[in-house]
């Protein structure tokens, strides 16, 4: 398939999917903001009206942490599940397999388009301004979303070779969700145990250069953005080479397990 | 044109197909779908595949359209030739209308945007959904979105067009237009292999018929012949 197609493709299935997704709903298109937001609001009840255990900034610190975190996590999740899901597409034409997730993922851009442009309106309207570290957004979100590409199609491959991997994703999910800081500020620790989190959890590094930027207005260290970019690009890479010299495989795979 | 003189467009060179089933599972093992079958389809025919339910033909048309890989075996398709898969339903999502599924359905099957946004008005006359074409699927009947799969289906234009039991659609009447659809086009250079259970249509449309039973190839050769020896064999 010439690639110009492929990306076409990919980008009406995902455009139909968002258009059968809010046609299922009283609020259809609403449900694109008004989920993340249902999230913050639930661990904004816990954390802060419950516990009351945080300081003043720390509902545009969750809201910064969380939405960025939701595109990644849920992006994965639906993705890892889209070849087996899509079955009786991958029965029926022949297609490259990463078309499924690229597809997922690509949907998940869209909402995430209008949750980040909800979210800037909101750290304005609570009194932060834009500053030149702004700039530095792009590339942040650049490096974000092939980071969630290269993790959709690892899990997507993963998950049509053993189903026993989706709830694995779930559960790995969860754990990423509880040590990267979307509830708590690396910065806190001590500065080497800051260092070292940063350094080993690359989605801990992204939520805070989201917070960084948008927040103290400070840009993030680029040598370390472009290397997760580099490490995230080269596994994007590989696993496109690999789907596609497993195409049959992963066909065979999702139509008889 | 004598058959043999015409250009070979597909060859299955002893091809078989086996996969193993989930581990410990109780139905745990090898399945073999197709043992050593070999085939060979010129340009411009039409080739029938019967047989049972489970039989291997739905995974033959798979091999064929590169679906599927042999497990051993080799399938060639002329050089520059394309072989597609036609067949009902390709990814329907039922919140979306006719139109948004078959502009869907077009440019899986291959169409460029533009050339699928072209086929829509043909499709809404063919399948006869009026201004149903623009409701969504869920709303439709059993019959409607047959014709509507069905007509979605035939915009495809490919060298080896493979047909997986598509004509038994809709009511009557328009069973009857869809086999003189897929008449029309057949009886032109439209090289195809068609499945199907209905044995009078395989009949109708094919020049050459193969059986198949357990994954191997029974019988070969006209098909007037072969379907007839099935039928026997079926209401044995």
């Amino acid at each position: 398939m010439p690639l110009s197609q492929y990306f076409r493709l990919m980008d009406v299935m995902a455009r139909m999917a968002l258009r059968a997704d809010a046609s299922r709903f009283f609020l259809g298109y609403i449900w694109w903001v008004l989920e993340p937001l249902l999230w913050v609001g639930v661990f904004y009840v816990v954390f802060v009206i419950i516990l009351g255990s945080r300081s003043e900034d720390f509902l545009p610190f969750l809201m910064v942490g969380k939405l960025s975190f939701v595109w990644f996590s849920k992006s994965i999740t639906q993705a890892s599940n889209s070849i087996v899901a899509g079955k009786g597409l991958v029965g029926k034409i022949n297609v490259p397999k990463t078309l499924f997730p690229m597809a997922m993922v690509h949907e998940g851009l869209y909402r995430q388009a209008a949750v980040f442009l909800m979210m800037f309106l909101y750290v304005l309207i609570d009194g932060y301004s834009v500053t030149s570290a702004w700039f530095y957004l792009l590339p942040v979100m650049v490096v974000n979303y092939v980071m969630i590409i290269a993790c959709a199609l690892v899990g997507a491959c993963a998950v049509c070779m053993a189903r026993d991997f989706s709830p694995l994703i779930g559960l790995g999910m969860m754990f990423l969700m509880f040590t990267s800081g979307v509830f708590w500020n690396v910065r806190d620790l001590d500065p080497a145990k800051a260092e070292m989190v940063l350094a080993l959890n690359p989605l801990a590094f992204m939520l805070d250069a989201y917070r960084q930027i948008l927040l103290v207005g400070i840009p993030p260290d680029m040598g370390h953005l472009l290397s997760i970019g580099a490490g995230f690009g080269a596994l994007l890479c590989v696993m496109v080479l690999v789907m596609r010299r497993a195409s049959h495989y992963l066909a065979l795979k999702a139509l008889t397990a | 044109m004598s058959n043999e003189a015409r250009k070979v467009m597909l060859e299955l060179d002893s091809v078989s197909l086996s996969y193993h089933t989930g581990k410990k599972t109780f139905d745990a093992g090898k399945h073999r779908v197709l043992n050593n079958v070999s085939l060979t389809l010129r340009e411009g025919e039409a080739l029938g595949v019967i047989g049972r339910n489970g039989v291997g033909k739905t995974t033959t048309l798979r091999l064929m359209a590169g679906i599927l890989a042999p497990t051993s075996g080799r399938v060639k398709v002329a050089s520059g030739k394309s072989a597609s898969l036609l067949t009902l339903g390709l990814g329907f999502k039922p919140d979306l209308s006719g139109r948004d599924n078959a502009l869907l359905a077009a440019m899986l099957q291959g169409s460029s945007r533009k050339q699928a946004e072209a086929f829509l008005d043909d499709i809404a006359e063919f399948s006869e959904l009026g201004e149903s074409f623009e409701l969504p699927v869920k709303n439709y009947s059993a019959g409607m979105r047959s014709r509507l799969a069905f007509t979605a289906a035939l915009m495809t234009h490919v060298d080896i067009l493979l047909i997986d039991e598509i004509l038994s659609v809709g009511d009557a009447q328009f069973r009857t237009k869809a086999l003189n659809a897929m008449q029309n086009r057949i009886t032109g250079e439209q090289t195809v292999v068609f499945v199907s259970h209905m044995t009078d249509q395989v009949k109708a449309l094919c020049d050459r018929v193969i059986w198949l039973e357990h994954g191997e190839v029974v019988a070969e050769g006209p098909a007037d012949e072969v379907v007839d020896a099935y039928a026997e064999q079926v209401t044995k």
